[in-house]
């Protein structure tokens, strides 16, 4: 067990509606998960419980192995005084230094450099700041759409070289995207909301990674137990 | 730039001096208490070197008042940012003490501190200093969430950085806001002047009211524009330096 969640109950404060009532899952393994559901379930709050952004929670949250959580998410930006090479330089720590050319060669950034954050588009955006928490230290990586307005093909190829190199790290992708969650990720738990029981379910994913070919027939039926789960 | 609002201050004075003689001869008001164009002319050759002199000393309190009041604002709303009962007790003390009039207080102070340079220079702050510290509080105390993230999450957050972040990322209001209260350190100095200093421009409508001589106070009020004007243009052009310097060309 890497990280378990058992009995979680939580309403936000100030309202009755309780968006959480004895969530229990866990996720065993390394590798890339997922957490999927509809708008609104709670996909971001249960991600933030992690961080400890949200405290008042009942039940308990038990880590193994995991020692630094790092939370991510696409509205963020990098500050607009130096240019995206310049705060990737200031914000990796030595550990990581070696790693900036592959990340940004990886992510398509190279020509994004010497430009101020806010003169990218939103998908660069989006990368850029993806990159920057790769190149952190961190045994869990909570990535909240993390790669929206990112193609489809960049996007793959990103999600499988970030497989290849971390491949012990532990990642967890709150996305939308049934195909991508179905295709990419290793396990998904999926969030139904409060009134249906059990309050997630978890489903094994199709895991696609360079060494393991991907079987179209099985993506389907992934995705077919993704969208009847949900 | 400064020719728009040079031209609008001519506007707004001619407007009111063309007011004036509308009433002094609809109401067929004597020279002795609207002056005509004449006397005006006159007045202003022969007091106009010595009033301007007395508008550039001013404009010089006016200016150092306005930089000690932004520093006050700065200092005090970076400690205004924190969370701690500091920040609280200061965010609040701010909020009920900018409610009391300094002109109301200003008589203290001259007592204190005699009618020189002290006493001006330090009506001229406070009187432009509340309304910076409202807005710098304001601005220190708003998380720039989609930013600070990062920093908090990987331990990097220190109390320089915040302030940076929050600085920049507001610095068109700042700028607004300092080239706003520009024309009230100029206010301020006026109006501590007029109260009892023994220099300025203040003090020399003070002495010509006492001699009940609208002419020259008309002649003041022109060159006080004019000076406000471009004081206020130098701000707004050091304004636009800094926020192009701050977001780069790149």
């Amino acid at each position: 067990m890497l990280l378990e969640f058992k009995d979680i109950s939580y309403q936000y404060p100030g309202s009755t509606n309780e968006v959480f009532k004895n969530l229990s899952c866990k996720i065993s393994t390394p590798g890339f998960h997922a957490l999927f559901g509809p708008s609104g379930v709670g996909k971001t709050t249960l991600a933030k419980m992690m961080t400890g952004g949200v405290k008042d929670y009942s039940g308990d949250i038990s880590t193994s192995g995991i020692r630094q959580i790092l939370y991510t998410y696409n509205l963020e930006r990098l500050p607009g005084w130096s240019s995206v090479r310049d705060h990737l330089q200031t914000t990796t720590p030595d550990s990581g230094k070696d790693q900036i050319d592959d990340l940004v060669d990886a992510f398509g950034l190279a020509e994004c450099m010497q430009s101020r954050f806010a003169r990218l588009s939103l998908g660069q955006q989006n990368r850029t700041n993806l990159a920057r928490y790769l190149l952190q230290d961190f045994d869990l990586l909570i990535m909240d759409e993390s790669l929206a307005n990112v193609d489809e093909i960049t996007k793959e190829k990103i999600i499988l070289m970030m497989k290849t190199i971390f491949p012990d790290r532990c990642f967890l992708y709150i996305s939308h995207s049934v195909a991508e969650v179905a295709k990419f990720c290793r396990q998904i738990l999926v969030l139904r909301g409060k009134h249906k029981n059990p309050q997630t379910v978890a489903l094994l994913g199709q895991d696609y990674r360079d060494d393991k070919a991907l079987i179209n027939k099985d993506l389907e039926q992934t995705m077919l137990e993704i969208v009847n789960a949900a | 730039m400064l020719h728009r609002r040079i031209y609008q201050f001519f506007i707004i004075y001619f407007l009111g001096i063309a007011t004036l003689f509308l009433i002094k001869y609809v109401l067929n008001l004597s020279d002795y208490v609207i002056p005509s164009p004449l006397e005006i002319w006159q007045t202003s050759q022969s007091v106009f070197i010595r009033y301007f002199f007395n508008v550039v000393d001013t404009l010089t309190v006016a200016i150092l008042g306005h930089l000690l009041s932004i520093c006050l604002a700065t200092i005090v709303g970076i400690l205004g940012r924190l969370t701690l009962w500091v920040g609280s007790f200061i965010r609040v003390a701010a909020y009920n003490i900018q409610a009391y009039p300094i002109v109301a207080v200003a008589p203290i102070i001259f007592i204190l501190l005699g009618d020189g340079l002290s006493s001006r220079l330090l009506i001229t702050a406070m009187i432009c200093y509340f309304p910076l510290l409202l807005s710098f509080i304001g601005i220190l105390s708003e998380p720039v969430t989609e930013i600070e993230h990062f920093y908090e999450a990987t331990l990097r957050m220190n109390w320089r950085l915040q302030v940076r972040i929050r600085a920049f990322e507001n610095v068109n209001k700042i700028t607004t806001v300092i080239v706003g209260s520009g024309t009230l350190a100029m206010v301020g100095t006026i109006v501590s002047e007029f109260i009892a200093a023994n220099a300025g421009i203040g003090h020399s409508i003070r002495m010509a009211l006492y001699q009940s001589d609208l002419a020259k106070i008309l002649v003041a009020l022109f060159l006080i524009g004019i000076c406000t004007s471009l004081y206020l243009v130098c701000l707004e052009a050091l304004g636009q330096v800094v926020q192009k310097r701050l977001q780069g060309a790149s």
